[in-house]
């Protein structure tokens, strides 16, 4: 695992209040319920006169000064700033943590910062990072070291965090059965005393600054297997530094300016905060020779994962060829994080009010984003989109630039993506190669904005209809017979682990293997023959040119294809209409590709490498290179699967991305 | 002189920085136009005296287009060092205005730079869809010092305004090089009309909670022919100058919910009879749309309906004016009878609509309330053009003699 799970939303800070207990008791009472009423009454009507009067003045006032007619220049909105709220000159601040089977929370000075009591959920080591000089909060995080693997992304966090920052711990139902040593031992080094001996269903709140002195920890074993310990509440207070030592003394330049407010807002990011030696914030890649999408505007769709988009957007600007003026990143929600991100960049945000729910959310967002992205660029023909958990190939925009006129000119396509479905380590090999396929992969990929505005726009899914936006846009009604250009190595690679669909295990078994391409200025060798008609001819070469391999041999063995290198062959599979993707689902499951629907596929082709090969699947008879082949061979049949694993296969693509 | 020296430091300051700007000022623009001849010819005369940039005001006003720039912290640190005071107007991004709850962030519509007692007004342009220039309106915020720019008397900020994407010059005069719009006087001639009205989109957005957005296929479509129908008649006009405006229902569609009413099945513009001209029937027929019927002539009442595709039909009705009002004219073909629709009067704006520039009436809700009654915001189906509207009068019947005149279908 290579990245930890994102922080939650943050909430407003509450106030723990007394007065509100007290409040509630009050208003039991009738006679005083009724006190209450009448008095707001007259409040009520009070206030009422008194504006009325108020907006009166106001109207003459204005309609005097219209003689003027300075009225125009006054802002109806009275958008004055507000005030910032006034640095308290506190020393000190009382924390307060709490640790239980069911409920953390940890209150600073009297305001909640972290309240958790959800069942089923928030299991783990919380954990939050306070500002050492300011108090506030600047990362809050969960890991549930109860699962594996947990710890693992906790210590990384941890040593992402600046030296002098406060860390307050917390352990909701249980945190310690995937704590490993190692864990155990940053734990140790940050002065806890308890951590390396916490076990099963042990409660635990630990405070301390990270380099520094420890304010206090408590612990409850938990007596025996079946129980949890007793709940803790560990009250103490932390010492404030001034703001001069809480940060670091870079060169006052733009950049440092926009690192500044971003490192003493938040923690997690690693050296791009760091005091002696800061990972630069501007990349200033080669610009690319011709950029035939320097003007083409990009989206990059985001939801609350800042630690991805950081990743993403780090990638994103190191391709040669990029232009931030053209990045807008949409932001799926109030969320303070990710904006904070977007501006370090110096790159523009938008955030959406989040509509509907889930899936539909997702869609809603993709739409609002495309018809902003298209009224902010008005002159764009197209737009790339991307998403926040993808790394972007050096050479991305160098593919674009020698492809876009393609999706310009054939009216046959409907999209050029920088990701190939099928393009595993072990199935993908030539980064100069371009396909042809039906299926739309998404992750990275270029949109035409008449299909957009003409087609896509009006009829996008409502927000009842809870359908994924790329199942949708799949559908034989949108995609009307139209193709998707793919490289054969992909110039985008999907990291992300959490998400809607995702989990570790699918991307383990689905994304982790994937071929990504770190070659610069790759050049694309195909270009031409991917139009239309010119791609059937080139198709035709290849199979003329192909090899037949031995089909009395296993197909899923490595030893069904020769060993040699850079030779073309070809099987046959048993394809009876065009939706009979039976032998060709056990083909790629066997293959350890995608299996959890039909994707990269041509005419009843697929093209993909083994072992250096190209390696052509046609099905026969649907496929109309059903003629080449030769009439002594017979086509692969693969039986389905025995029932139980086909029904977790429907049940996975049903959750796919 | 200290103006002169001011748009020196300021313009210098901007190309140190490589921002182009460009100078709209109305004042300066209509000097150099009448020596426009003179200027054109020679690139880089002496010119001895301050003709130009001299004449008596407090600030000279430039534009900047948006997206030739990027926003720098550093111009304006590098403007403070050489003693310009400066003052950023920010509001939020129309762009997005339209969108279901996006916020972006605030984007800069004027700055106004100010050195000693001379002001530059600098007004951003941004790009809208429908391939114009925009600029927003100047509105000074409660903290803000109101005293040190006559703002009343700014040429730019007082609404926002609609502009075609200008062809520049770079001139030199009164020794300075300084790109200007390539014909001052039709800029000039642009900006007197270039008042722009934003459509109501939270307005419209209630609307549709209301009465939810038909979303079936045949309304898609609809939209989609409306939208082209209507791309086509703005070519066409806009090649010909006539000047045109959405009128009936595709001017309620557009102040109502901002979008095409899926049901009114036709494209209704309005022209004034004044810009009247020979041409549009022939040019409408080029552009592939024949001539459906025409109703009336120049001198009364004249409508002309063109054949769009699939049964979309272009109307357009010609505005009569009157001292205190304004009317357009109905003829009902097979009795001859004759119809009237009066109007309070009324200029002409610039919105944007389906991805076009276009003029709607300024006053669009005396405009919609006098054709459609106060209940303009109740969508209603079954519509009789003859007794419906609210404004509508009866006026007569045809001559039977001039039947083949005025009543002609095809």
């Amino acid at each position: 695992m290579d990245e930890w799970k994102p922080n939650p939303i943050i909430k407003p800070h509450k106030k723990r209040s007394w007065y509100l207990a007290w409040k509630y008791k009050l208003m039991n009472q009738r006679a005083l319920r009724k006190l209450c009423q009448t008095g707001a009454v007259l409040f009520l009507l009070v206030t009422v006169i008194v504006n009325i009067k108020l907006i009166l003045d106001t109207r003459r006032a204005a309609y005097e000064e219209e003689e003027e007619s300075a009225q125009e220049y006054d802002d109806e909105m009275l958008n004055v700033e507000a005030p910032r709220h006034p640095v308290s000159n506190k020393k000190v601040l009382d924390v307060e943590v709490y640790s239980s089977r069911s409920k953390v929370y940890v209150a600073v000075d009297g305001t909640t910062v972290l309240e958790d009591e959800a069942r089923e959920q928030g299991r783990g080591i919380h954990v939050i990072v306070l500002n050492q000089a300011t108090g506030h909060v600047m990362a809050k995080r969960v890991f549930d070291t109860y699962s594996p693997h947990e710890d693992e992304a906790m210590v990384l966090f941890l040593n992402m965090v600046a030296r002098g920052r406060i860390l307050i711990f917390t352990i909701k139902d249980e945190g310690s059965f995937h704590l490993k040593d190692t864990a155990k031992n940053v734990l140790k080094s940050l002065g806890s005393q308890v951590a390396p001996f916490l076990s099963w269903r042990d409660m635990w709140t630990f405070v301390g600054k990270k380099g520094g002195e420890v304010y206090g920890e408590k612990h409850a074993k938990s007596p025996a297997l079946s129980t949890w310990g007793d709940p803790v509440l560990l009250k103490t207070e932390v010492h404030l530094t001034s703001v001069e030592d809480a940060e670091c003394h870079w060169p006052d330049t733009e950049l440092n300016r926009r690192r500044r407010r971003f490192c003493s807002k938040v923690e997690g990011y690693g050296s791009v905060c760091s005091c002696k030696d800061p990972t630069p914030i501007e990349f200033n890649p080669d610009p690319l020779k011709d950029n035939k999408v320097f003007d083409v505007p990009v989206a990059v769709i985001a939801g609350n994962r800042p630690n991805y988009l950081y990743r993403m957007l780090r990638s994103l600007l190191s391709a040669q060829g990029v232009n931030p003026q053209m990045i807008t990143v949409f932001i799926d929600g109030y969320y303070e994080e990710p904006m904070d991100v977007v501006e370090l960049f110096g790159l523009s945000g938008i955030q959406h009010t989040p509509i509907s729910i889930k899936n539909a959310r997702v869609s809603q967002h993709y739409k609002a984003s495309l018809t902003a992205t298209f009224n902010l660029f008005p002159d764009a023909k197209f737009a790339v989109v991307l998403e926040e958990d993808l790394d972007i190939s050096v050479d991305f925009f160098s593919f674009l630039s020698q492809s876009i006129h393609l999706l310009e000119e054939d009216e046959s396509l409907y999209c050029i993506s920088a990701w190939n479905d099928q393009g595993y380590e072990h199935t993908a090999e030539d980064p100069s190669l371009l396909y042809r396929v039906e299926t739309m992969p998404g992750l990275g990929w270029v949109l035409r904005k008449s299909l957009y505005k003409d087609e896509l726009e009006p009829k996008w899914p409502t927000p009842e209809k809870l359908w994924d936006w790329d199942m949708w846009m799949r559908m034989p009604e949108q995609r009307k017979g139209r193709e998707c250009i793919i490289p054969d190595i992909s110039r985008s690679y999907h990291f992300g682990i959490v998400g809607l669909n995702m989990n570790g295990y699918f991307h383990e078994a689905y994304f982790k293997k994937h071929k990504f391409n770190t070659i610069p200025n790759v050049q694309l060798k195909n270009v031409e023959s991917l139009r239309k008609d010119a791609y059937e001819t080139e198709i035709h070469r290849l199979l003329g040119e192909a090899e037949v391999l031995d089909h009395s041999k296993n197909p899923c063995e490595d030893s069904f294809v020769p060993d040699t290198e850079g030779r073309v062959y070809v099987m046959f599979i048993k394809m009876e209409q065009e939706a009979d993707f039976i032998t060709w689902t056990q083909l790629a499951k066997c293959l350890h590709i995608w299996d959890l629907d039909v994707r990269g596929n041509h005419k009843g082709l697929w093209r993909l490498f083994r072992k250096k090969n190209h390696f052509l699947v046609v099905g026969v008879p649907a496929s109309p290179y059903s003629s080449k082949k030769p009439p002594s061979v017979i086509p692969v049949y693969m039986e389905p699967p025995a029932k139980e694993e086909g029904a977790v296969a429907a049940v996975a693509a049903a959750e796919q991305t | 002189s200290a103006k002169q020296h001011v748009v020196r430091k300021f313009l210098g300051l901007l190309s140190s920085h490589n921002i182009p700007v460009y100078l709209i000022d109305p004042l300066i623009l209509g000097l150099i136009d009448k020596d426009i001849e003179q200027i054109r010819s020679s690139s880089d005369g002496p010119s001895p005296e301050c003709k130009y940039f001299c004449a008596p005001r407090d600030f000279t006003t430039f534009a900047l287009l948006d997206k030739a720039w990027k926003h720098e912290v550093e111009l304006f640190r590098n403007a403070e060092k050489i003693g310009f005071q400066w003052l950023k107007f920010l509001n939020k991004d129309p762009r997005l205005d339209g969108m279901d709850d996006l916020s972006g962030t605030e984007i800069p519509l004027h700055y106004i730079f100010k050195l000693a007692s001379h002001a530059i007004h600098l007004v951003v342009f941004y790009e809208r869809s429908g391939n114009f220039l925009w600029h927003g309106p100047l509105r000074l915020k409660q903290h803000m010092d109101r005293k040190s720019v006559p703002f009343r008397k700014l040429d730019f900020g007082r609404y926002p305004g609609a502009y075609e994407k200008p062809e520049l010059l770079l001139v030199s005069i009164d020794d300075l090089k300084v790109q200007i719009p390539k014909n001052p006087s039709s800029f000039l001639e642009e900006m007197s009309y270039s008042r722009f009205l934003e459509c109501r989109y939270r307005e419209a957005r209630a609307f549709f909670q209301l009465y939810p957005d038909d979303a079936s296929i045949d309304a898609v479509e609809f939209r989609k022919r409306a939208k082209s129908l209507l791309h086509l008649a703005a070519l066409t006009l806009n090649n010909l100058g006539v000047k045109f405006w959405l009128s009936s229902g595709t001017c309620l569609g557009w102040y109502r919910q901002c979008s095409v009413i899926p049901y009114s099945k036709d494209v209704d513009l309005g022209i004034f009879i004044r810009d009247y001209k020979a041409d549009i029937i022939p040019a409408f027929q080029k552009a592939g749309l024949p001539l459906k019927h025409k109703f009336g002539k120049v001198e009364d009442s004249l409508e002309l309906s063109f054949q769009g595709d699939d049964d979309v039909k272009l109307d357009i009705f010609f505005f009569y004016e009157e001292d205190d009002h304004i009317w357009n004219g109905g003829t009902q073909a097979k009795s001859g009878k004759k119809f009237k629709y009066l109007f309070p009067k009324f200029t002409l704006c610039w919105t944007e609509f389906v991805e076009l520039k276009v003029r709607v009436p300024c006053e669009t809700l005396q405009y919609v309330e006098a054709n459609y009654g106060p209940d303009w915001k109740t969508p209603v189906k079954t519509w009789d053009w003859k007794n419906s509207p609210s404004n509508v009068q009866y006026n007569g019947v045809w001559p039977v003699d001039e039947w083949d005149e005025v009543i002609q279908i095809y």
